[in-house]
């Protein structure tokens, strides 16, 4: 994947995710209607193409009004990953050559990959997760779950025990999967199922739109380190 | 003026750092959970009425259900925001946390129980669900002051 294309490619997906994320918005809160109006009118733009600097730019400044309405991230990591996507093409395209784009570039690519591998490690170093039993409580007791009979899983410690292995295995093993293109593929489509398993279970729609549409960073971030064009 | 727009930018800047270099630790450890509860009452010292769940998650949801909420699913994010604002009035309390969960509180109810409205004012608390040896264990963390309904920007 070129670069050209990467960048396309997530602008695209930016776009749908923010159009997505404002209509929510919209929905709920009348007093902030106004500026989800404005920023699903600059998505217009960045989806066809046109002046994508100055709708990364437009949005970008949305954004420093979300954080202060907001007093921080709406919603936790998705915002967090929104917002690095966001600031990481507003610089890739006022970048002024080729290398800072690239580096840009590759800092998102970077930051996905540690958004796996750092979340495995922490599970990886705390006991109770390696038990089973932080899968457990969150079942249990966390806000999460989207439905009371989901919690009767909480009841079900071996499979949880199977299901925290293959989390902390997926996500520690992640950056290795780098070294080869089909191995990367692969984890992509495993990392967009867990997910999509999270958006079903505990209501986490908004992370399996923002972590897809870095997923190009990576693909393209790969084929430069191995000098192979997917 | 030049001052104020100065400090509320570098504040921007202060809340956009930590997605710009983001630490990644999700459920680094699994803390105790907040529920928001509320009541409404006729006037600040009458007879309080039982606690009502804000949202009370469904018995069950259908996989139909669950596959229309990836797509669209904003009262179920709205709540997850009022999660995360629980736990900042716990963590670090700021008027914002407060009134953003009573403003959200607001609207629910006028939305979904407008039989309520004879009663002018709004009171909600915050609970805690953690884990001990006995098994799971709630503390009330927070009770806030009761808040006239007509006072809260809608």
């Amino acid at each position: 994947m070129t670069l050209d294309l990467a960048l396309r490619t997530t602008e695209i997906l930016l776009a749908l995710a923010f159009l997505q994320q404002s209509a929510e918005h919209i929905a709920t809160a009348r007093r902030d209607r106004l500026w989800f109006i404005a920023r699903m009118i600059c998505c217009l733009p960045l989806l066809a193409g046109l002046q994508t600097t100055a709708a990364l730019g437009a949005l970008a400044a949305i954004s420093l009004f979300q954080l202060h309405r907001f007093q921080g991230p709406y919603n936790g990591g998705s915002d967090r990953m929104s917002l690095l996507i966001l600031w990481c093409l507003l610089a890739a395209r006022i970048a002024p050559d080729l290398f800072w784009q690239e580096v840009i570039f590759g800092y998102l690519a970077f930051q996905l990959t540690l958004s796996y591998f750092i979340s495995g490690k922490v599970k990886l170093l705390n006991p109770e997760w390696r038990s089973g039993r932080a899968l457990q409580d969150v079942f249990a007791l966390s806000a999460y779950p989207v439905s009371e009979s989901l919690r009767a899983l909480a009841g079900r410690p071996r499979l949880l025990w199977v299901m925290s292995w293959l989390v902390i295995g997926f996500e520690v093993v992640f950056p290795l999967t780098l070294l080869n293109s089909s191995s990367l593929i692969a984890a992509l489509v495993i990392g967009a199922s867990f997910h999509l398993a999270n958006a079903c279970l505990f209501g986490l729609n908004r992370f399996l739109w923002i972590w897809i549409a870095a997923y190009p960073s990576l693909i393209w971030f790969q084929g430069r380190l191995l000098g192979a064009d997917l | 003026m030049q001052g104020r727009y100065l400090a509320y930018m570098v504040h921007a800047l202060k809340l956009l750092l930590p997605a710009l270099i983001p630490s990644w630790e999700f459920f680094k450890a699994v803390e105790p959970s907040p529920r928001v509860q509320w009541r409404m009452l006729s006037s600040p010292k009458d007879q309080a009425p039982p606690w009502q769940e804000f949202r009370p998650r469904p018995a069950k949801l259908s996989v139909f259900a669950m596959v229309g909420r990836l797509f669209w699913n904003p009262v179920w994010n709205e709540s997850l925001f009022m999660v995360s604002l629980a736990e900042r009035l716990m963590l670090n309390p700021t008027a914002h946390s407060a009134d953003e969960i009573r403003y959200r509180l607001a609207a629910e109810i006028d939305r979904t129980v407008p039989g309520e409205k004879h009663r002018k004012y709004l009171q909600f608390q915050l609970i805690f669900v953690s884990r001990d040896e006995n098994g799971l264990t709630q503390t009330i963390t927070h009770v806030a002051a009761p808040c006239l309904m007509n006072d809260i920007a809608r």
